[in-house]
């Protein structure tokens, strides 16, 4: 007898969100099944990259990482990144900005965000510092500096949500990611002070939270896969906003990508290594659930765009 | 598993001020009811209109439009003596929010009323009686035989066939109480849906008692695997156990603001 397989399907869906505004706007999100089980139904979206600047550290990348884009400058890099097809949205991330750190100015980084937004023509994702106050101050003034561009502010989290959600989610019609650390209770529980507050739902995007692979990922993975569950098996609409995952920040600051080849010969070249890490978290990741990763190393981007093509 | 489905009691002809917003065609007082009831968390609202025997139809159309047009096509149940205007309601009827329901046919005098949701795709709430109360399980069982094979010889999905237990009011037949959560047992075991009056358990009880009772009863029959009931959703420490019983049974992920959603 033939094996006729059995489609599962879901009557719930993820909701689609919008980034950036023009041609180069992208829509992500929408799904039905869990993650890249295409013999269950199509994908509306395939799951995005996004390309992870950051105007911090440039000296201690990796040689092959300085010689694809050549100089330190901020907004000539986000540039390079966005000519790469492979990328869908530039995350333009202030590291500088913690007060306890090199402190850079909020006008500087207003500045800096303006100066991205209009060399670029793909969406713009703002992340900050993990610093609660730095931050909450640099989404709400960036979400007035560039009203209009549907920017997303990453990210809202339960410190900071009522400013940031007033601000970049209502006042000025930015996109707001919800920030958990792998805590799917909290996350709902984001999501449903956020939507008290009047953001819509589909101004929402979640980010759950990550690690490099090896570093408690279970939970993530685990978090992530509960949150789809409940999303299509139960229908909730508090849970339906699609997912961001921030891959980079993660990967290159764990001794797997940061140890020299030097002081640890037996492991080999330092940038294989990084990307391999980056490479690993982000494709465990989107096959968790995220609808979009944040990556930084093109190599990482040209491979994870690959898997992506050939499971959609 | 699915959320618990309630299904709110309020727009009732037996209430003079609704029996008089009906008589009047006044939407004020209804949509006053339906809008606390949908406020409270009420997923289904019920409409009786009685017997509604000269103008049923008519006055169905009239409630499930205005019903339906101010709530956001909000999923309603049928409830009215007189079939005709069931239809009618069904034929104006959005199904955006859920399939419509028809409340209700038994497996007596009413068992016409199966053929009707069948004709129509609704579901049906099915008592599992036949002329007054059924005296054990084993003549409940013989009923809903009865009216599942009905129902799906007219095509049913199973389903959509939502089997009542018959609450049983605790003044009179206390020693009944657990005959009736073991039925839902039974229906829950064969992976079948079920709902029922609920507070007919606390039937003539003074009126501080009744949420208490109600939200105990409805607490041990979500145990058994009840998944509807036809309750008032402005009972708000039902609600407030029905809504962690559906955390309990993970029929919805916990969040601290759980009760306000």
């Amino acid at each position: 007898m033939p094996f006729t397989p059995k489609k599962h399907g879901f009557n719930a869906s993820v909701n689609e969100v919008t980034l950036g505004t023009g041609d180069k706007a992208v829509t992500f999100g929408g799904e039905s099944t869990f993650p890249f089980y295409s013999f269950d139904a199509e994908a509306k979206h395939r799951p995005i990259i996004g390309a992870e600047i950051s105007d911090l550290g440039y000296d201690d990348e990796t040689e092959g990482y300085k010689a694809f884009f050549g100089a330190a400058d901020v907004v000539e890099r986000a540039k390079k990144a966005a000519a790469m097809d492979e990328v869908a949205f530039i995350c333009l991330h202030f590291a500088a900005a913690d007060p306890f750190g090199a402190n850079k100015s909020t006008e500087d980084c207003i500045a800096e965000a303006k100066a991205v937004a209009d060399a670029i023509d793909k969406p713009l994702v703002i992340m900050g510092c993990k610093n609660i106050d730095k931050d909450t101050e640099l989404f709400t003034k960036i979400s007035e500096a560039l009203a209009g561009k549907n920017i997303t502010v990453m990210s809202a989290r339960e410190e900071s949500y009522k400013a940031i959600g007033a601000s970049a989610g209502l006042a000025y019609g930015q996109k707001v990611s919800a920030e958990s650390a792998v805590d799917i209770n909290l996350a709902k529980q984001l999501n449903v002070l956020l939507m008290q507050l009047g953001v819509s739902p589909k101004s929402m995007i979640m980010n759950l939270g990550s690690a490099a692979a090896g570093y408690g990922y279970e939970y993530v993975v685990s978090t992530m896969d509960r949150v789809r569950a409940a999303a299509l098996g139960q229908n909730d609409t508090q849970l339906q906003m699609p997912t961001i995952t921030p891959v980079s920040t993660e990967t290159w600051v764990v001794k797997e990508s940061i140890a020299e080849e030097a002081d640890l010969p037996d492991w080999g070249p330092r940038e294989e290594r990084g990307i391999d890490m980056e490479v690993t978290t982000a494709a465990a990741s989107l096959a968790a659930g995220s609808d979009a990763v944040i990556l930084k190393h093109p190599e990482s981007i040209r491979t994870i765009y690959a898997m992506i093509d050939s499971l959609c | 598993m699915a959320k618990f489905i309630t299904i709110g009691e309020r727009i009732h002809c037996i209430s003079p001020t609704i029996r008089k917003a009906m008589d009047e065609k006044d939407p004020a007082p209804i949509l006053k009811r339906a809008k606390e009831q949908i406020d409270a968390g009420a997923t289904y609202l019920d409409v009786n209109i009685g017997p509604a025997e000269s103008n049923g139809p008519e006055l169905m159309t009239w409630a499930v439009k205005l019903l339906q047009e101010n709530f956001d096509n909000v999923p309603l149940a049928f409830d009215t003596a007189n079939m005709k205007a069931i239809e009618a309601g069904i034929q104006v009827y959005n199904r955006a929010k859920g399939k419509p329901i028809v409340n209700s046919a038994d497996a007596g005098d009413r068992i016409e009323y199966l053929d009707l949701a069948a004709a129509n795709d609704a579901i049906c709430v099915a008592l599992c009686s036949k002329a007054g109360v059924p005296s054990d399980n084993d003549e409940r069982m013989s009923y809903m035989m009865e009216l599942l094979e009905r129902g799906m010889g007219l095509g049913m999905d199973p389903l959509d066939m939502w089997f009542d237990p018959l609450f049983l009011v605790i003044k009179g037949m206390q020693d009944k109480q657990m005959d009736v959560l073991e039925f839902i047992r039974q229906i829950a075991e064969q992976g079948l849906n079920s709902t029922g009056g609920l507070s007919n358990n606390s039937n003539g009880m003074p009126k501080h008692i009744r949420p208490i009772m109600d939200s105990a009863m409805v607490a041990m029959a979500m145990m058994c695997g009840l998944t509807s009931a036809i309750v008032n959703p402005c009972d708000l420490r039902l609600m407030e156990t029905i809504k962690s019983c559906d955390i309990i049974k993970n029929n919805n992920l916990y969040a601290d603001s759980y009760l306000e959603i």
